[in-house]
């Protein structure tokens, strides 16, 4: 008895060696970082800065592709190539038939939440770093997509998230775009305390002008705030000459290009009009056209992207020049003491551009304005000349608006709230009824 | 081990004499033989039946014909005979060996045991226990059930066998994914797989997609679990049979990742005497079941379909009103083929007292119906049992697979052979070539040539796999016994894509270049690994006592342990040099991927089981079990058991009834449990992770849409079943009842949150999931003579599934066909719920122009709303869209019935399986019309419908909901027994079909089909999937 008991005990022990070692249950992620690792070093806060520019910029779900792709069908830049792409096809139809399951809206929404949030990551994140500079470039950084966020959601819903949190309450858009502005001082005068050294610069995405792109959207978004002053301060603070874009490469595609210019299946430009009423339509002359579109002369549709839609690797402005001159101009007509003949030299600036004078190409060339010198008048050509412009930029749903144009020439004023988050915020508004 | 031997054995001969019958010592060893026929109730001969000495080394089988010969060194004394076999109830005879009593005859005849009383089943336990003790319901199928179905796939073959499990083969690809549901679905988030085990080893049945890989296959959409599944690797031939343990309250001895049940397969193991050769090949032969028919009409509208100026899609175009002349085409013979395959499996079984084995090898081929698509696998299995002492034994199980498929990119792709077809018109000569023997572009769109997907795509997956398993039985002391098992499952799957470059206008997303041909971005190819590995240990040891005479007790005590090991590594690349089919070839590399996981799992369970006369058996149990996965606090959870099983057939006062006559076999019985989904989430689900790209030359992190909750706990099922098992007239008939409530608690949910969270969707533990049903197993033999045999079975299973307090009205996935599926309190998981036909009065409304409308007006919840018509009678454009239920994948029923009919040697086997009152969203129906190809927009280009029908049905979900319900003459087998042919002991053929014919009304190809692939969520979608082919075999089985 003794020896089979032994013996077992042999056999079991044999076995329980095996066993020995696999009970280990405290498994690391050799995949990823968790957040607390990101956000205890550096390198953690500049790869979650530059993962928003990757987030706003890059792919069908990135949030560029999809402010541009609402905006355009809604304000008639756009033509439908396939209403088998249901979300497009709503935006195309407009109205009722927008519904809060769009899942390109509730991109916008979605990915405006995230750059928000993890841009508060980085900005609270990286005033505790000892590099100074390093921290202020990030700051400046993030605050850019931090603000772009901040306006896709105001330009397009009429109200906004106070925050990022759960069951957020909403405020009036303008306030938004007054975040947003907040935001970009509290950048600036971080960077005014501390130059951006060259280090981080380094470990950024080349391609972006921080300082210039920042008072960019300051003057953008006072703009739309209606601080016409500061508009005009900051749109003058900004270096004309200077480039700040997304960049693209052969592994990250323009995605304008990628879904759409090589598919042929998404959209293309509507047409020469650039969807424009009569009387607003650009010139045949205007070089803006063909620097926007191509005909094609054998397959349907006649009219294909360019622009900055033209090829893989185009890079995508996050701001033109000539938006600043346009946003002075309006701001100069716009204020309290408006001052006509300063608007019409902005005004003109741009009409008479030659398209190899634009960082960008994008030049008029056209006579300068000859139409009354009044306000009214002056905004109009303001109007069609960003309409023209700015083609395809996702900005004109909200010029839309500022310029009182008629409720007819767009086929949606406001989206409606995603579904997503009315389930699940009691606070959400209702939604507009167009 | 041999210095012990002496005293091992003297002490067993000890026990022996004291504790066995009256033994006569004696000095001698005498030979002793032991002979006889072993017949069933009709006097036919049992094949296959066991023969053996109880408490001896000496056994054997029956012949065909039902003999059997034994020789033994036995001592003189009084001897046990015990005859089982398959079906029957066991059978034993007292022997008394003297020295003139040496040559024995015992004859056997077997009683039937339908329901399967005695018959010893494997649930948990390390000895096994009879069915008569089992408190839940447990199947068993046979081997010889398995191989009827011209199939090679395991799972396949138990389609329709098994009670309560709705089998549903999602593609008709040779190998083809195959889901299996017990008792409906048992979670969300996770697999709703149950645990499969082959001879104690958990075998992995991941989907891993080693093909299909970059995220254009599916748009980087929500596609479920696509592919293969790798119970593919498993030969049926090696089967011995396979228990199917439904729910928890079966399974709850296997606690940490049963609450999708347990399938338990045992292979063929040897037994004594001398070698057995069987040898078995079949010839398959498969079609596609049912060709669709395409638009002929004669026109289209807009201009031409192919080069300058082409224009298609001219249906969804209302504007265009002019018409062109087109050739319409039927592309199905540009894809589909007969496939021929074939079976070949060979095994040798045998053994001597001590050591017996099996061994086998097979090789099975087998084409998809698809061209140049194929599966073969090769199998080997050595299985062998040693007899280290008379108080142990050992047994080892060696199984290695290989197994390669020719593939094409599945359903979920627009360059899926299905779907290049499904997602052109018929209009556009695919076969046409330029000079070089270049195919030409079809339309405008960049669309893939549906022959370059079959000419030049290749795409290739193999699998070496190896399962291997120990297992140690002991007796150290009387009435215990003690075992350990120790498995490993590792296996290695390669996939690779090529996708040369295109020489006409592909667009970006299908891997062209373009109008341009961009060489940078044209062409496409993958190389991916998947190494999995994993190994468990399971101790046991079991008591039995006898507590009074009536009384008796069994305890068992157990651990086990288990890890696993996943590493993936992917790498892609585009825009492809000229005849190099890797990666290396790519000018533009994709990103790829490379990602590792571990997991471990510990456990331990008690369970007592006591006694009474053989009539009542109750047993307890506890299970305490901790995953790595989750959070550290919720890690180990405790599961209970408990069962009682109650025959009242073999009481005293039965007899009395008067009953008994024709009433023979009553039993009640009921149980709970409960058991866990240990590996409900992966292995790091439970952090906030940070993914790292590569972006423009930089590092991104970017946090996941998914918030996750570090203290996570697993799901938890409690499972109540109640049932019973009768048997009448001599068990002619049997019947058995299940009825159970089986919920999910601690649901694991990624639920949708508000994203101004800063997070798209939150997995914790929320709210619960309840599948409430019963399963009917009715048998009967209404002819049984001496020559004829007519047995009849029939199964059928009723489940009702629905997600209770989740605390969220409405979550709804956007799916890669569309499809929208919905989790809605208080409704069956996974249901369609989306946009419908506005109706008023019944009738479907309709605008002037004859175009029917969209539901619209107020939702006032996720259920309810209310409609809306403006002076017309027309829902108002202003008004929102309205959405409702507007279709349900879970079935009403599933039933099976089985007719088997067998006249002296001939043999014909007839399975009817039946999926009624469910559900598909046929994806493809619509882009059909949308393209043009179909039958409605046939009826619109006619002018029989008005211009701009289809358009108007565009957006209106409940178009593309197809009654799914089907009746399918699953398997057909006929055969004949020669019996013996020269040297062959047992020689037979049999012609067997599958899937031969479908009685139902769906428009698409096949109702039983799932783009989802195995997905829980995702089922009954119909996008792309190659449809499963009607299978032809001829076979021919010799024993020798």
């Amino acid at each position: 008895m003794k020896i089979i008991i032994k013996n077992s005990a042999i056999l079991l022990s044999l076995a329980a060696m095996l066993l020995v070692g696999a009970c280990k249950k405290d498994f690391n992620n050799p995949n990823a970082a968790t957040a607390d690792q990101v956000f205890s070093n550096t390198r953690g806060f500049t790869g979650t800065a530059v993962g928003l520019q990757r987030l706003y910029s890059l792919g069908r779900a990135g949030s560029l592709f999809n402010i541009i792709n609402a905006n355009g069908f809604v304000t008639n830049e756009l033509f439908l190539v396939n209403a088998g792409n249901l979300p497009e096809a709503q935006l195309n139809l407009g109205g009722g038939s927008v519904d809060p399951t769009n899942t390109i809206l509730a991109n916008i929404w979605a990915n405006a939440s995230k750059v928000i949030f993890d841009a508060d990551n980085v900005i609270t994140g990286a005033q505790g770093l000892a590099d100074k500079g390093y921290a202020s470039g990030l700051i400046g950084y993030t605050t850019i997509y931090k603000a772009l966020a901040l306006g896709s959601l105001s330009m397009f819903w009429e109200r906004v998230p106070a925050g990022v949190g759960i069951n957020s309450s909403f405020t009036e858009r303008k306030q938004g775009f007054e975040r947003a502005v907040t935001a970009i001082d509290a950048a600036l005068a971080s960077i005014t305390t501390n130059p951006i050294t060259a280090g981080v610069l380094a470990n950024l995405p080349a391609g972006i002008d921080i300082v210039n792109t920042l008072q960019a959207l300051k003057a953008r978004y006072a703009l739309f705030a209606g601080n016409y002053p500061l508009a005009l301060t900051a749109a003058n603070a900004v270096d004309l000459t200077k480039r700040s874009a997304f960049t693209y490469d052969a592994l990250n595609l323009n995605s304008l290009f990628e879904i759409s210019t090589a598919t042929n299946n998404v959209f293309q430009p509507i047409d020469s009009t650039m969807g424009l009423p009569v009387g607003l339509r650009p010139e045949a002359s205007d070089a803006r056209v063909n620097f926007y579109m191509v005909i094609n002369p054998t397959t349907a549709p006649r009219w294909r992207l360019l622009g900055f839609a033209a090829a893989a690797n185009t890079n995508f402005p996050i701001y033109l020049p000539d938006e600043m001159r346009l946003i002075k101009a309006e701001a100069l007509v716009r204020q309290s003491a408006p001052n006509l003949t300063a608007a019409k030299t902005e005004l003109d600036a741009v009409l008479t551009q030659l398209p190899a004078a634009d960082p960008f190409g994008v030049g008029a060339n056209q006579p300068t304005y000859a139409g009354p010198l009044t306000a009214a008048a002056l905004l109009t050509e303001i109007y069609r000349n960003r309409c023209i412009e700015l083609f395809m930029s996702g900005l004109k749903l909200e010029d839309m608006r500022r310029f009182e144009r008629p409720l007819t020439e767009r086929k949606r004023n406001f989206f409606p709230y995603p579904f997503r988050e009315r389930d699940n915020n009691p606070n959400t508004p209702t939604d507009p009824s167009f | 081990m041999k210095l012990l031997n002496y005293p091992v054995r003297a002490h067993v001969r000890l026990l022996v004499m004291l504790c066995v019958f009256v033994a006569l010592p004696s000095l001698l060893f005498a030979q002793v033989k032991v002979t006889g026929t072993v017949t069933n109730t009709q006097g036919q001969p049992v094949e296959g039946a066991s023969v053996v000495i109880k408490n001896t080394n000496a056994g054997t089988v029956t012949n065909a014909s039902g003999n059997y010969t034994l020789t033994a060194s036995l001592k003189n004394g009084k001897y046990i005979v015990s005859v089982t076999g398959i079906n029957f109830k066991s059978f034993e005879k007292e022997i008394a060996v003297t020295s003139s009593n040496q040559n024995i005859a015992v004859e056997a005849s077997l009683e039937a045991d339908i329901n399967g009383f005695d018959e010893v089943v494997v649930t948990g336990t390390s000895a096994g226990t009879t069915r008569r003790q089992l408190g839940s319901y447990v199947s068993t199928v046979k081997s010889d059930q398995l191989i009827k179905g011209a199939t090679g796939n395991v799972l396949a073959a138990l389609q329709g066998k098994t009670a309560g499990a709705q089998i549903t083969q999602n593609s008709g690809d040779p190998a083809g994914g195959m889901s299996v549901r017990l008792r409906g679905i048992s979670s969300i988030s996770s697999s709703s797989e149950p645990l499969y085990i082959v001879d104690g080893v958990i075998v992995n049945n991941a989907t891993n997609r080693v093909t299909n890989t970059s995220g254009n296959f599916d748009g980087g959409n929500f596609v479920g679990t696509v592919g293969q599944n790798r119970l593919v690797d498993i030969n049926p031939a090696d089967i011995d049979r396979i228990e199917v343990l439904n729910g928890a309250a079966a399974a709850a001895i296997y606690g940490s990742r049963a609450n999708a049940g347990v399938v338990q397969i045992f292979t063929k193991r040897g037994t004594t005497g001398a070698a057995r050769v069987s040898f078995s090949t079949n010839v398959t032969v498969g079609e596609l079941r049912k060709r669709l028919e395409f638009n002929q009409a004669p026109t289209k509208f807009g201009g031409p379909t192919d080069g300058v100026g082409a224009q298609t899609q001219d249906i969804l175009t209302p504007s265009l009103t002019n018409t062109t002349p087109v050739t319409r085409y039927d592309y199905q013979d540009a894809i589909f083929r007969t496939a021929i395959g074939n079976d070949n499996n060979i095994s040798i079984a045998g053994g001597t007292e001590k050591t017996k084995y099996f061994l086998s090898g097979s090789y099975f081929f087998n084409q998809g119906i698809i061209k140049n698509t194929d599966f073969q696998r090769y199998n080997f299995r050595a299985n062998v049992d040693q007899v280290l002492a008379d108080w142990a034994t050992v047994s080892i199980g060696l199984n290695y697979v290989n197994s390669a498929a020719n593939e094409k990119p599945d359903g979920n792709s627009f360059f899926s052979p299905m779907n290049s077809v499904t997602i052109i018109g018929n209009i556009h000569d695919i076969f046409k070539r330029d000079a070089l023997g270049n195919l030409q572009a079809v339309g405008e769109r960049g669309r893939v040539n549906p022959l370059s997907v079959i000419e030049d795509f290749k795409q290739k997956q193999t699998t070496s796999r190896t399962l291997s398993n120990i297992s140690l039985k002991l007796k150290p002391i009387k009435n215990v016994l003690v075992d350990y098992t120790l498995g490993i499952d590792n296996f290695s799957q390669l996939g690779t894509t090529y996708l040369p470059p295109y020489a006409y206008n592909v667009s970006d997303g299908f891997f062209g270049g373009g109008p341009n041909l961009d060489p940078s971005r044209n062409g496409y190819a993958s190389a991916a690994n998947n190494t999995f590995f994993a190994i468990n240990h399971d101790v046991n040891v079991t008591y039995n006592t006898a507590i009074t005479s009536n009384l008796s007790s069994t305890t068992q005590a157990g651990f086990s342990q288990q890890y696993e090991k996943n590493n993936y590594v992917l790498l892609q690349g585009r825009g492809l040099a000229p005849f190099v089919q890797t990666v290396n070839g790519a000018s533009t590399i994709i990103p790829g991927n490379d990602d590792r996981s571990e997991i471990s799992i510990t456990g331990f369970y008690l369970q007592q089981n006591f006694k009474f006369r053989n009539q009542l058996f109750v047993t307890g149990a506890a299970r305490v079990d901790g995953s790595s996965v989750f959070g550290q606090d919720q890690r180990n959870q405790t599961y209970l058991k408990a069962s009682l099983s109650y025959v009242l057939s073999g009481t005293d006062y039965w007899e009395k009834l008067g009953v008994a006559k024709w009433f023979n076999q009553f039993k009640v019985r009921m149980a709970y449990g409960e058991s866990g989904n240990l590996t409900g989430i992966g292995a790091y689900d439970r952090l906030n992770n940070y993914t790292a790209s590569s972006f423009l030359g930089r590092t991104a992190l970017n946090s996941s849409q998914r918030l996750a909750n570090q203290n996570v706990k697993p799901e938890r099922q409690a499972e109540i079943e109640f049932g019973a098992d009768m048997g009448f007239f001599n068990n002619r008939a049997t019947l058995s009842i299940n009825v159970y409530n089986k919920k999910v608690t601690d649901l694991l949910i990624n639920r949708q949150i508000a994203p101004t969270r800063g997070f798209s969707t939150l997995l914790d533990n929320f709210g619960e999931l309840e599948n409430k049903g019963f399963e009917i197993v009715l048998g009967g033999s209404p002819i049984a003579t001496k020559t004829f045999n007519w047995n009849i079975n029939l199964l059928y299973n009723h489940n009702r599934n629905k997600a209770v307090r989740i605390g969220q009205a409405l979550t709804l996935f956007n799916t890669n066909g569309g499809a929208p599926v919905g989790i809605i309190e208080g409704q069956p998981i996974g249901i369609f719920y989306g946009t419908f036909f506005a109706t008023t009065n019944g009738q479907q409304v309709k605008n002037s122009a004859g175009i029917l409308q969209i539901e619209r007006g107020t939702q006032i919840n996720p259920l309810q709303f209310t409609t809306a018509r403006d002076a017309n009678g027309l829902p108002p454009v202003t008004a929102s869209v309205l959405r409702r239920i507007i279709g349900n994948p879970n079935p009403d029923y599933t039933a099976t019935l089985v007719n088997e009919f067998t006249f002296k040697k001939l043999s014909l086997r007839v399975q009817l399986d039946a999926v009624q009152g469910v559900d598909v969203f046929n994806a493809d129906f619509r882009t059909r019309q949308n393209v043009g190809n179909g039958l409605v927009a046939e009826q619109e280009h006619r002018g029989l419908l008005p211009r701009g029908y289809v358009l108007g049905n565009l957006n209106i979900e409940e178009w593309r909901i197809d009654d799914g319900s089907f009746v399918k003459l699953r398997e057909l087998s006929f055969s004949y027994d020669l019996g013996k042919v020269a040297k062959i002991s047992n020689l037979s053929v049999s012609f067997s079909g599958r899937n031969l014919i479908s009685w139902d009304n769906y428009t698409g190809y096949d109702p039983e089909t799932n783009a989802g692939g195995q997905s829980t969520l995702l089922r009954g979608i119909d996008f792309g999937a190659v449809p499963i082919p009607r299978t032809y075999s001829l076979g021919i089985r010799a024993n020798f």
